[in-house]
């Protein structure tokens, strides 16, 4: 965008009219390897100077298709796959795929099931809220917040890993209840961390949320509002930052969660605008607070028996197809499964919410500074590994 | 509420013949004519009493009976966050050619999430939009040929110059879609887990 000076501009200017100050529009690129997109998302800026005046993301670097692979291979053969998608929120992954399995086989979990599966998730909740906070803190500059972040998510991995074997990819939600128990002994150490996670929440946030360059960072940055979110489908903690009070696990309960108090925290602009980075970051570190609170009511309400269900060896559900939505950390996760009535699905189309969340990139960063725009992407939280499928 | 929606469509728009598709497992569906997309998501969107004010997924699957012609299904998933419901709307589309997409109108007018849905049901199962601003490859390549979620997609050979499949590649059998043997031998393989 060049142009040309007027000449109240020319007498003013010291080199005269010979040289003519040019402002050019200039393509960076931001990705695919690039700390602030975490992971492999590349965003194609146009800034003039430091203002962004369009951002092109461009997505596929992690596509493995899941949707052909989840075509050849069988029903449980899924589940590791499913994991995959959402490496921070695996657990979470597993429970939305197991439900519509189960629904359309109309299989009974076992209470004690039940209990576990909540567990697990509301334990990965906390630890990719954690992850999040870590990693956001980083592309903000400050450092120190992911090691504290990640001393606690270490817990969580460490426990996952003694009941499911894995520290990331558990593969521990199984169709008809999860495949191991948990013993007395860990459920009182969860109990423990639940405590002292209590505690570390508050610290995080007169440390990290009330921090004044913090605030400056975030507040009134990157602000999405409802309509917006209804338009591009934004879901989860972006759709409550916008201050509207949604979330599946009490507007449309499924597993167990209608027995359990908790609350939906919501943006209300406390800092600057709602639905600005700051408040997405207050929402995620309050909706830690009621996950612990659910894991505490599950380890209260837990009960004794078996955690497997009866389900026949060959899982074949009837011709049919079901849309199942699940609240996942990152927003909702909606499986479209399509059954033919043999071993295999037909189809499966899974709603990732992450794809949504950076569809709307490009509505929110025009006449972002290049550095807001960091603090944009990370505070949608992605993972582009759902991204891409 | 499926009987009241497939009425509520046709009211509005006779043309789209709705139907429903009662299912006893499952979700049930309503099928629409296909060239009436734009008009019966506008009425659904619209509509004071159900108000679906968001597009969760467009979907598409491709059904291809063995000696038959076969055709592409088209699943939009609308959603309400008002009103807190869901419905499945599809619609039947011809399998066209590689040259010869099938087409269908673009919802980006109603919802801004259409942009990047259609995008990949355009790069996957090979549907144009008519009326998309953008409407290029997303997920894949841009110059990657056919659409890997057709059921007689076969992945290309070479791709930038780079073999696809090279013969000593570990697993090769299980590794290739689409070859009919894969499914089969699942049935001699024995189940997972318990």
């Amino acid at each position: 965008m060049a142009f040309d000076l007027t000449n109240e501009e020319k007498a003013e200017s010291p080199y005269g009219d010979e040289e003519k100050i040019k402002s050019n529009i200039l393509t960076v690129n931001m990705g695919p390897q690039h700390p602030a997109t975490h992971g492999v998302l590349r965003v194609e800026i146009k800034t003039d100077s430091e203002i962004v005046t369009e951002a092109i993301p461009h997505i596929g670097y992690l596509h493995r298709c899941f949707e052909k692979h989840a075509e050849n291979i069988d029903y449980r053969g899924i589940i590791p796959f499913v994991d995959r998608m959402d490496y921070i929120g695996a657990m979470n992954m597993e429970h939305g795929w197991c439900l519509a399995v189960e629904k359309l086989l109309g299989t009974e979990v076992p209470r004690r099931a039940e209990y576990i599966r909540v567990l697990v998730a509301e334990l990965q909740r906390v630890a990719s809220h954690l992850m999040f906070f870590g990693t956001y803190s980083i592309d903000l500059g400050a450092f120190t917040p992911f090691l504290y972040a990640f001393q606690e998510r270490e817990f969580i991995l460490r426990i996952f890993e003694e009941i499911s074997g894995a520290r990331l990819l558990y593969n521990y939600i199984w169709i008809g209840g999860v495949w191991n128990d948990v013993t007395d002994d860990q459920l009182n150490r969860i109990s423990s961390f639940c405590d002292n996670m209590e505690d570390e929440i508050d610290k995080y946030h007169n440390l990290v949320g009330l921090n004044k360059i913090f605030v400056e960072r975030t507040a009134r940055v990157g602000v999405m509002d409802k309509e917006m979110c209804y338009d591009y489908g934004l879901t989860g903690p972006i759709l409550r930052s916008a201050g509207v009070k949604w979330d599946l696990r009490k507007d449309r309960p499924y597993s167990i969660y209608p027995e359990f108090d908790f609350d939906v925290p919501v943006g209300t602009g406390e800092q600057g605008t709602v639905g600005d980075c700051w408040d997405r970051y207050w929402v995620r570190m309050r909706e830690m607070k009621e996950s612990l609170k659910i894991i505490r009511q599950v380890l209260e309400g837990i009960e004794a028996g078996p955690v497997m269900g009866k389900v026949s060896k060959i899982i074949k559900p009837p011709k049919s197809e079901i849309y199942v939505r699940t609240e996942c950390p990152r927003g909702e996760l909606g499986y479209y499964l399509i059954a033919d009535g043999g071993k295999i699905p037909y189809r499966v189309k899974v709603k990732s919410s992450c794809f949504t969340h950076v569809s709307a990139l490009p509505a929110v960063a025009p006449g972002q500074m290049i550095a807001d725009l960091v603090a944009t992407i990370g505070s949608i939280d992605i993972v582009l590994g759902e991204v891409d499928r | 509420m499926h009987e009241d929606l497939v009425q509520i469509i046709n009211q509005a728009v006779p043309e789209a013949k709705a139907v429903l598709n009662k299912a006893e497992v499952g979700d049930s569906s309503i099928s629409i004519n296909a060239e009436t997309i734009y008009k019966v998501c506008e009425t659904l969107k619209k509509n004071d009493k159900y108000e679906f004010n968001v597009l969760q997924v467009i979907s598409g699957t491709d059904y291809l009976p063995e000696g038959e012609e076969g055709y592409l299904e088209l699943a939009y998933i609308l959603a309400s966050f008002t009103k807190n419901h869901e419905v499945i709307i599809k619609t039947k589309l011809p399998r066209g050619t590689d040259s010869n997409l099938p087409k269908i109108d673009s919802l980006c007018g109603l919802w801004r999430a259409a942009n990047w849905q259609e995008r990949e049901t355009y790069d996957m199962i090979g549907v144009e939009f008519v009326g998309h601003p953008d409407l290029r490859r997303i997920l894949t390549s841009s110059n990657w040929e056919g659409h890997p979620l057709r059921k007689d997609y076969k992945v290309q050979e070479i791709f930038n110059g780079m073999v696809v499949n090279p013969p000593g590649k570990m697993n090769l059998g299980d590794q290739q879609f689409g070859v009919k043997s894969n499914a089969d031998s699942l049935s001699n393989k024995k189940p997972m887990g318990l």
